[in-house]
């Protein structure tokens, strides 16, 4: 009798996992298509756990200088050296960029380049935990509804991007960064003869490289050539700094191939990031007449 | 009840640590995962229905607060609480080496399970390459965390039971 009661026990208990399981299964699918999601879950595990985040973090960080600003105390005679010696070579450059800087100015005038430059309102946002998961890529900040962070905003940092903001909430935001696999930007090759474009996202497979995809094969793209933002798809405006092509490869399917991109942020070190509360293109700039000379007015008189 | 709320504080705080002060210790992004060896730990003790319940609370919590793939966590961490459950009785728990190996174990099949549940949803990726940047810095921090986690479960089993 006990043993058929523990043979209908262990029965039920099997269906149960199985049920788990199944329900589980099915979350993820759903939810990976979007078709599923529980803001109110996530609201609330981000309501408690993100202001003591941001406490730890600030702690963490403390004592981080604490003990880099030791290092390097020890270390300042060979950094001073060092400094000294690129001073020399900075202020090489500095005659050259000069030089450089007044033709650049020359040409423009020469041809009446208007510089479209796209002007942002930056918001700027501490970075309050990242958790390591292997396949994803998200990191919390400490800006939220109440700063004008929105969702889809686009984050950076003054080396380049860093990715969108997922989710926003009072006073954190969650932001995806371009090393997620869900992530996708679209983006040019800077070089002027080349102007290539494709989608940069990220690359389960390397953590440190993000993968430009969807490149013809006989495509103008080269190692060491810069990815910018290309401003298709309208999240990302155009020009933002994405990475450096560190080498291309072939894919799969024989008539594409995809490069890999090194990010030009340091995702290792991020701190710090400015969130793009407002983008615009700046107004050109009136055209003025040329001022007349007084000795060639005299002349043409 | 008084399970939930203890515990569930107990993962709140490791997963805070976890994201917000180790991640100054990582290699190329890859860290401890303490809610994993909390899971292994605990389980080891407890059981697998406990093991199984406190894996799904540790992954919920993960899936939620970290903006991952939803779900993914929670299957891979309420299996491995239950799978550990299930070895509960054949194991020395008071042996030095048991947390050691279980984390390592746990590790391997956490990540297994993730890369499936990953390859299913649709993404690629080189898996030896993985393994070598992913995998081995993880086995390596889990298995020095190992040690002082199991302590700590073992610490905090005990208290429950004298209550």
């Amino acid at each position: 009798m006990s043993r058929v009661r523990r043979n209908t026990d262990s029965g039920k208990k099997i269906w149960i996992i199985i049920f788990v399981i199944f329900s589980v299964f099915c979350i993820i699918f759903f939810a990976a298509r979007g078709r599923y999601s529980v803001p109110l879950g996530e609201r609330v595990a981000m309501t408690f756990l993100a202001p003591l985040q941001n406490v730890v973090a600030k702690v963490g960080n403390e004592i981080h200088y604490a003990t880099s600003g030791l290092w390097e105390v020890i270390t300042v005679y060979r950094q001073n050296q060092m400094l000294k010696s690129e001073v020399e070579q900075l202020r090489a450059m500095n005659l050259q960029s000069n030089e450089l800087a007044s033709e650049n100015e020359r040409l423009r005038t020469l041809l009446g380049y208007k510089q479209a430059a796209v002007q942002f309102d930056l918001v700027t946002a501490e970075v309050v935990s990242r958790d390591s998961a292997t396949w994803t890529d998200v990191i919390i900040i400490n800006r939220g509804i109440n700063d004008g962070v929105k969702k889809d905003m686009v984050v950076v940092t003054a080396q380049g991007l860093v990715g969108n903001v997922a989710e926003a909430y009072d006073s954190y935001s969650k932001v995806q960064l371009i090393l997620d696999p869900r992530s996708a930007v679209g983006t040019i090759v800077q070089r002027a003869e080349s102007r290539v474009a494709g989608i940069v996202e990220g690359n389960p497979g390397d953590k440190a490289l993000a993968r430009m995809v969807n490149i013809p094969k006989d495509a103008d793209i080269a190692e060491g050539d810069q990815i910018v933002t290309s401003g298709f798809g309208g999240i990302y405006p155009k020009g933002i700094a994405v990475g450096t092509v560190q080498r291309i490869e072939n894919d799969e399917g024989g008539l594409l191939k995809y490069a890999l991109l090194k990010p030009a942020v340091d995702f290792q070190r991020i701190e710090e990031v400015a969130v793009v509360v407002n983008s615009r293109e700046a107004l050109p700039t009136a055209i003025t007449a040329p001022a007349v000379k007084p000795a060639a007015a005299g002349a043409a008189r | 009840m008084k399970f939930c709320l203890i515990w569930g504080a107990v993962l709140a705080a490791a997963y805070i640590l976890q994201t917000a002060f180790l991640p100054l210790l990582n290699f190329h992004g890859i860290g401890v995962d303490l809610l994993l060896l909390l899971v292994v730990s605990f389980s080891l003790l407890e059981g697998q229905r406990l093991g199984g319940l406190l894996g799904f609370m540790a992954g919920l919590l993960q899936d939620l607060a970290s903006g991952t793939f939803l779900g993914t966590n929670t299957l891979s961490k309420m299996l491995i609480g239950y799978v550990f459950g299930l070895a509960s009785q054949r194991v020395f728990k008071e042996k030095f080496f048991l947390p050691i190996l279980s984390s390592l174990v746990a590790t391997v099949l956490n990540y297994f399970v993730l890369a499936l549940l990953v390859v299913l949803l649709g993404y690629r990726f080189n898996l030896l390459q993985h393994l070598q940047m992913v995998l081995l810095p993880m086995l390596f921090y889990n298995m020095i965390a190992a040690f002082p986690v199991h302590l700590f479960v073992c610490r905090i089993c005990e208290k429950m039971k004298e209550k």
